[in-house]
């Protein structure tokens, strides 16, 4: 299941949204590198002022490439939980990209988000307005979704993880409520988290809530039966197995992380 | 994004660490001497054979969360008084140290922990007047002390101190009753600093537990950050009145000096 990975080395969508007026980066990308290849492609295009960051979770692969944008002095925006998880997976993260990536990490920083958003928050970027959704625990518990306006383009990050298996280090369950919550908001187009840059909505939903009611479904029946933690994924989702890239790397710990939620059930 | 990214982040959410330089086994076992002495000064620490197992996967799927068994042979179950839980390459190697009561029945214990590096992971158990006796194995997992675990933060605060409990039938009177402890706690190990601050969240973790029915110890257990977050535990009890109702009480002193404590009745054993 390693080949795909080897084929596309790119592991997150980022990009950006232009405005009359401004842009807004969604997702600086996962590393200083990566922050700048964006950073020259915006200014290949357009000289507009990039007036905000979007930080669509915690999560490395997506926010490492913040500081390539200081001299910008965009907002940094995420959600009202960012700053906690921040403080207390940022070091970590970056201990480990440096340990995983040398000279190549050089200049990827913890970026602290300057507005916080808890519920909603409109961005204007001129003529293009961008809803930006605080979601409750799901992929993370501090998930941001970005609504444009304009195309009708339901920005999703890691809410959504196409044909790559989801990664659940948030709340199984919630993750289930909210992606019952977002599919019921129409959109012309989605962009996922992981898998292609746009996909059909609600539709490319479907996949990710099957492999994760499957989980949870299994998962109870595991703790039920008295499986113990290590060995639950042996027995949850197997109908799930050969469907999803990276599936044997990351399904034993979503089991475990799911089995730690459930037992309190 | 490079293919280093991608590794890299599949190594993070896995198993918390990259590849480092390895001791040798030499120097394991000269860490090991240097622990063993620390904890248990000059007495003889005895190799368990089969009397005493300790079960834990190879390579743990998440490394903050790692399952651990100590089984202990029928024959020399009546004879342990206590269990020590070693891991001899964390920042604070004693994880957990076990004094059984009257009423426990030692042939099983197990809880999950973090471990922050390949390391031996061992179980001594300790009898009456008698020898220690030691159980080792070697696991692959690194990373677990200083990775973050909480994953829903609000929660975590929310359900601070709570405790569910859950035992399996009662129906045979010869049969212990087998408990499951879970402790909603963050056992946080103050080793993640915030990069905006520049200061450690502070330690915040059980300190003690007890556990008693109807009023007798079964056990009582030190520990420290070693113990995973919401910490679990598994151990069976012998109540000196095996059919009838009962109540298991836990306490718990965490490091802040907070104190929780929680009681489940335990019905009488149906009529055989």
């Amino acid at each position: 299941m390693k080949r795909p990975l080897r084929r596309n080395d790119a592991i997150a969508n980022i990009g950006f949204i232009l405005g009359d007026d401004a842009v807004a980066v969604i997702d600086p990308g996962g590393s200083a590198r990566e922050g700048r290849q964006l950073r020259a492609a915006i200014r290949a295009l357009t000289d507009r002022p990039i007036r905000y960051v979007v930080l669509t979770h915690v999560h490395p692969d997506h926010i490492f490439g913040a500081a390539v944008f200081g001299d910008d002095h965009p907002d940094f925006v995420g959600h009202v939980k960012l700053p906690g998880a921040l403080a207390q997976r940022g070091d970590y993260y970056l201990r480990r990209l440096r340990e995983a990536l040398g000279n190549e990490a050089g200049g990827s920083e913890v970026v602290a988000p300057t507005i916080l958003v808890s519920t909603r928050l409109d961005l204007d970027l001129g003529g293009r307005r961008l809803t930006l959704r605080a979601h409750g625990p799901a992929h993370t518990d501090n998930d941001l979704t970005i609504f444009d306006e304009k195309t009708h383009t339901f920005w999703l990050a890691d809410l959504l993880f196409v044909d790559r298996i989801p990664v659940i280090d948030g709340s199984l369950v919630g993750w289930l409520k909210e992606l019952r919550e977002v599919t019921a908001i129409p959109a012309d187009r989605a962009v996922p988290g992981h898998g292609p840059v746009s996909v059909q909505w609600p539709g490319a939903a479907e996949p990710e809530r099957r492999y994760l009611e499957a989980v949870a479904r299994d998962t109870r029946a595991a703790i039920k039966a008295g499986v113990g933690i290590a060995d639950a994924w042996r027995h949850v989702a197997n109908s799930e197995r050969g469907r999803w890239l990276l599936f044997d790397d990351y399904h034993p710990r979503n089991v475990t992380a799911a089995y730690k939620e459930l037992e309190w059930e | 994004m490079t293919r280093s990214m991608a590794i890299f982040l599949l190594v993070i959410l896995t198993f918390g660490g990259a590849a480092r330089a390895e001791p040798t086994e030499a120097e394991r076992m000269a860490r090991w001497s240097d622990l063993r002495h620390a904890i248990f000064g000059d007495r003889v620490v005895e190799n368990a054979g089969d009397l005493v197992a300790i079960d834990a996967p190879a390579r743990a799927e998440d490394a903050a969360i790692v399952p651990v068994a100590i089984r202990v042979a029928e024959t020399l179950a009546p004879e342990i008084r206590g269990f020590y839980l070693i891991i001899d390459d964390n920042p604070s190697p004693l994880a957990a140290h076990f004094m059984l009561g009257p009423i426990a029945d030692a042939r099983e214990i197990a809880t999950r922990v973090r471990i922050d590096d390949y390391t031996y992971l061992r179980a001594v158990a300790e009898t009456a007047d008698g020898p220690l006796y030691m159980a080792a194995r070697f696991i692959k997992a690194a990373g677990g002390c200083s990775a973050p675990a909480s994953k829903d933060q609000a929660l975590a605060l929310e359900r601070l101190g709570k405790m569910k409990l859950s035992f399996g039938d009662r129906g045979r009177p010869n049969e212990p009753l087998k408990v499951k402890l879970l402790i909603s706690h963050p056992n946080s190990s103050g080793l993640q600093m915030d990069q905006v601050t520049r200061h450690y969240t502070p330690a915040d973790f059980m300190q003690t537990l007890e556990v008693t029915y109807n009023g007798q110890a079964v056990f009582r257990l030190e520990s420290d950050i070693a113990i995973s977050e919401d910490p679990s535990f598994n151990f069976r009890v012998r109540p000196s009145d095996p059919t009838g109702p009962g109540v298991i009480n836990a306490e718990v002193l965490d490091s802040s000096q907070r104190h929780f404590s929680q009681s489940w009745p335990v019905p009488a054993a149906a009529q055989m």
